[in-house]
């Protein structure tokens, strides 16, 4: 097992009231899986996301990742634990403008104790395996939307990570592009890479093995 | 300017507390320091300035060194101004001033001490146009014996009476009635020649105290000397002309001139009137002001523009609903009006509270007149000029953004812009390291100059002296000051006594030079000065002064004799490379034989600005000062009073009617520096403020930088970075700032503070330390200004700065 999410509450005080963003989440992750988490705008997917990727906290229940307690470990382990095994794929890409693609695949790993050696390596290696060797000089300006995506994605895969998590990685690409995507998620969940994603598409959603409602911040 | 926009200010001024006061704060402190300092630069450029003073020149002396002539004496013969007068057309008028200082004026019962004047010729008036109140200032300077007062010692000497035609009782050596012909007008501080009273220049001839220079020649240069030259006259070509004439028939020197208005801060030659400015000093103080008041520009920009960025999603709104760029240009420029308006009115009324406090530290009135606020208007124009470009440039900015991005938050200030910004910045580096530099230098040469040993004990030795009222003969008073060294000789606490003509740190005053001697060898030399004064034999022990050899002399039965001292540097003039060859030696000038009996090692005569001169001590009876040396029990705090009461008692004892004052050597050795501390002070003090300033700047650009930066901080963190990664990524780019601006602040100020440093004969080295010093503390500062915010920028959850919109 991957993960495990029990009873999670997050909620925030806004005039005297708490309002909900997750109100009692409840539901298990093995590895291998290809998750499709739904639901309308506000229903809190992006933040049932980013509890997962422990990019955000929570107020109640218990969260297991590796049979390790989030809940209870320190901060400097927690980040170390998604450093190590969690790959981010954002909507908009998020790549740095200032960077060339091989730059920004390099950039994680200068996070993590890798020698330049292993990290030329790595590059080159990802680089090979997504066909964008000859765009990896370019900067992101220069690149279709879709292969931005391509690259956000082989920039999170690019530490080996156990769990990708993505945020809605094809809303802002054409349908073409948007399959492309969808397809190599497909390829890497073959692999044997676990996936998380948020979307609002059913077409999209079916690429995944399950399918997780949500709605005023509630899983139904 | 519609009032709207001017309250949408206010409201968000008020809405912005923290950055309106750093914005106000910086403005503040730059437009104050600049005005202050341009009062005092202004005040020291207004020296010698009247209407028609650009006409007005002064003849002194070049020396003949070598093959050069080198300016050597601010005085000239008494015939030099007539005689120029005669030979040049375009001269139309001469003026010769006799400069004495130590007169006592007495009036009945009224005696005032210590008044500085003059002898001047009737001429006087026709170049200098300070106003008669009472007399003619045709024939007020004719008659000999007459006396024209200022205004302010005629109503202390005569109060409500009218002093035309009494008579003042003038004691300078000794005692001569005076005649009052005129009253002037108080002569304003800013003139390097001070003079509360005129005497008629005719009284020299029969003047007792001049004996030995009451005829004409080529012999005294003791004259100051002014000329009034036609307009539109070739001034170069005059200076030649007076260069070339021969009339004195010597061939070592020759006549000079300069402009009146340029002498207080250009002249520094042996005998000024005054110890002058330095344009040096002014010009450095010009540059800082001017940098205080760039870099608080530089700061409002560095602000306004940061904290534009937040603003961006208000423009946009604005530019949807309609909105012209003119409209938001003037918006966001009535803001910052607004700030800039109030920083002005801040700063000026800082001024005026500050200005009295700050006129007594510089010991002077800078605010004379009005004319002088009319001649700052350049300042003044300088000042809105510069705020209307700073405030310009932050609206054109904000005005520019293209809605549609701005209202999705995607503001990307220009990497030109943002170039721009990174420039400003390290230009403010530069800047202050440069100033820091520069303050460690000055901080650095005080300390070496008071440390320095001069050669002499200064600590403990004081100079009394007094005007004696009630003895006009110099041989009793001469009698009577030998009763009076015997008295405070026996006294516990005194260690020594002599009397002297001058001593260590007097300067040129009471201090005869002489050029031409008659060499050991028998060579005759006239292409150096030679200074020379008289004191008793017990002056060597008073002032602690070594041998190297000899010793001292021994006076004869009336005080005098042919055997002199002289000092280490006045041997080797003579051609001795060992001292004790010069012992027995025997040297003429002045027409008489002197016989070396001694060589004192050198000490510094006029403070270490002027490298040793050649100098000899002879002994004489001049009483000029008596010099007293304590002992350490009675330079004790609780002491030193009772110490001096009885010094006085003594004094008062022996000559009943008389003035008394008393200066101590060590503190009057000091006060030649006293413009260079201050000049220090000042300088750390501005420069303690330009950094101030530039924080803030840089605290405003981080803030800019790292809202730039949110979204890769966030990304960075989301793939791993740490907070101290993130921490040193932000980091790493103001040092390369820093480091670039240390680079060329380097050759900068050392150039500088070498050129500073040139005013001094014995300078402190620029050491490697302060370099070290200043890069450390810059870079601390920095360091710990930026980290303010990147902290928590690089501890933000990324969350927050990338969730999608």
């Amino acid at each position: 097992m991957l993960l495990q999410l029990n009873n999670i509450f997050k909620w925030v005080n806004s005039g005297g009231q708490r309002i909900f963003l997750l109100k009692d989440i409840n539901f298990e992750v093995k590895e291998g899986e290809f998750i499709s988490i739904m639901g309308p705008s506000g229903s809190g997917k992006s933040t049932l996301l980013n509890v997962i990727g422990m990019l955000d906290g929570f107020d109640e229940g218990e969260y297991q990742f590796l049979d390790e307690p989030v809940h209870s470990i320190k901060e400097k382990h927690r980040s170390n634990l998604y450093k190590e095994y969690i790959g981010f794929v954002f909507q908009s890409y998020h790549l740095l403008d200032e960077l060339t693609v091989k730059e920004n695949l390099e950039m994680p790993l200068l996070y993590k104790k890798y020698k330049g050696a292993e990290r030329k390596a790595m590059v080159a290696d990802m680089l090979d395996r997504f066909n964008i060797v000859g765009k990896k000089d370019l900067f992101p300006a220069q690149l279709s939307g879709g292969q931005q995506q391509l690259v956000g994605i082989a920039r999170a895969l690019i530490s080996n990570p156990k769990l990708i998590l993505a945020d809605e990685p094809t809303g802002n690409l054409n349908s073409k592009q948007g399959e492309e995507i969808m397809e190599l998620f497909k390829q890497l969940n073959d692999e044997g890479v676990t996936i998380i994603q948020v979307t609002h598409s059913e077409k999209n959603a079916a690429y995944g093995s399950r399918i997780i409602n949500l709605l005023d911040g509630r899983m139904i | 300017m519609n009032p709207i926009f001017l309250k949408i200010a206010l409201r968000y001024l008020l809405k912005n507390r923290l950055y309106s006061f750093i914005n106000i704060l910086g403005l503040t402190v730059g437009i104050a320091s600049f005005v202050l300092i341009m009062l005092y630069v202004n005040y020291e450029r207004s020296y010698d300035t009247f209407s028609g003073s650009e006409h007005v020149y002064r003849v002194y002396m070049d020396y003949k060194t070598g093959d050069v002539f080198a300016p050597g004496d601010a005085q000239v013969y008494n015939l030099s101004g007539p005689t120029i007068k005669q030979e040049f057309p375009e001269v139309l008028e001469q003026v010769r001033l006799f400069h004495m200082g130590g007169v006592t004026l007495v009036n009945k019962e009224t005696v005032l001490g210590e008044n500085v004047g003059s002898l001047a010729d009737p001429s006087y008036f026709d170049i200098f146009p300070y106003p008669l109140i009472k007399g003619d200032k045709n024939t007020a300077l004719v008659e000999p014996y007459s006396i024209i007062l200022t205004e302010s010692l005629a109503h202390k000497l005569f109060g409500d009476e009218n002093p035309l035609g009494k008579t003042v009782s003038t004691f300078w050596g000794n005692d001569v009635p005076m005649t009052v012909t005129g009253v002037m007008k108080d002569i304003s501080q800013n003139t390097h020649m001070k003079n509360s009273f005129l005497i008629s220049f005719d009284t020299l001839w029969t003047w007792e105290m001049f004996e030995g220079q009451q005829e004409l020649n080529w012999a005294n240069n003791n004259f100051f000397t002014y000329l009034k030259v036609a307009e539109n006259s070739n001034i170069a070509a005059l200076r030649k002309k007076i260069q070339e004439n021969d009339a004195d028939g010597k061939v070592d020197e020759r006549h000079d001139i300069e402009a009146l208005e340029r002498i207080h801060l250009h002249s520094n030659k042996p005998y000024e009137a005054e110890a002058n400015g330095s344009a040096n000093r002014v010009n450095f103080l010009s540059a800082i002001a001017l940098i205080v008041l760039l870099l608080s520009w530089l700061n409002y920009v560095n602000l306004a523009t940061a904290k534009s960025l937040e603003r961006a999603k208000e423009i946009g709104i604005r530019k949807v609903a309609g909105a012209q760029r003119l409209h938001l240009v003037w918006q966001i420029f009535s803001e910052s009006i607004l700030i800039n308006g109030l920083a002005l009115i801040i700063a000026l009324t800082l001024v005026a509270l500050t200005l009295p406090w700050f006129n007594g530290y510089m010991g002077q009135e800078l605010m004379v007149a009005l004319p002088n606020l009319y001649s700052l208007w350049p300042f003044f124009a300088f000042i809105l000029l510069g705020t209307f470009i700073s405030n310009l440039y932050p609206a054109f900015i904000l005005s520019g953004y293209r809605p549609a991005k701005t209202l999705k938050g995607k503001i990307q200030g220009s990497s030109q812009g943002l170039l721009l910004r990174k420039g400003l910045i390290t230009l403010q580096f530069l800047a202050t390291i440069v100033l820091l530099i520069g303050t460690l230098v000055v901080g650095k040469q005080i300390r070496f100059l008071k440390n320095q040993p001069i050669g002499a004990q200064l600590n403990g030795v004081v100079a009394l002296r007094g005007q004696i009222l009630d003895q006009p003969s110099d041989s009793i008073k001469n009698k009577d000051f030998q009763v009076l060294k015997k008295e405070l000789g026996n006294l516990s606490f005194v260690d020594a006594v002599s009397t002297a003509q001058t001593y260590p740190g007097g300067g040129y005053n009471n201090l005869p030079s002489f050029m031409g001697i008659t060499k050991p060898d028998g060579s005759f030399e006239e292409q150096t000065v030679y200074y020379q004064y008289q004191v008793q034999p017990d002056f060597f022990k008073v002032m602690g002064i070594s041998f190297l050899a000899g010793d001292v002399f021994h006076a004869n039965a009336y005080g005098g004799g042919n055997d002199i001292v002289v000092n280490e540097q006045f041997a080797r003039k003579m051609g001795f490379s060992n001292a004790s060859e010069a012992l027995e030696k025997e040297v003429k000038y002045w027409g008489q034989t002197w016989k070396i009996v001694g060589v004192m090692e050198n000490y510094h005569h006029f403070g270490l600005k002027t490298v040793i001169q050649p100098m000899l001590i002879r002994p004489g009876t001049a009483t000029s000062s008596l010099l007293v040396k304590l002992d350490d029990s009675a330079l004790n705090p609780t002491q030193l009073e009772s110490a001096m009461a009885s010094l006085q008692s003594k004094w008062k004892s022996v000559f009943p009617e008389s003035t008394f004052g008393y200066t101590f050597l060590d503190k009057n050795f000091e006060a030649q520096y006293n413009d260079d501390k201050k000049f220090g002070e000042a300088f750390g003090f501005f420069t303690f403020l330009a950094i101030l300033i530039a924080l803030m700047g840089l605290f405003g650009l981080t803030s800019y930088t790292i809202l730039q930066r949110r979204k890769e901080i966030g990304i960075r963190k989301v793939n791993g970075a740490t907070v101290g990664q993130i921490l040193s990524l932000l980091n790493q780019d103001f040092i390369k700032w820093i480091g670039l601006a240390f680079i060329f602040a380097i050759p900068i100020s050392w150039f500088a503070m070498n050129r500073w440093l040139e005013g001094f004969a014995y300078k402190t080295t620029i050491s490697w330390w302060i370099f070290a010093l200043t890069g450390f503390l810059t870079l601390f500062l920095t360091l710990l200004t930026v980290s303010f915010q990147s902290v928590r920028a690089a501890s933000a959850n990324p969350v927050e700065t990338l969730r999608e919109e």
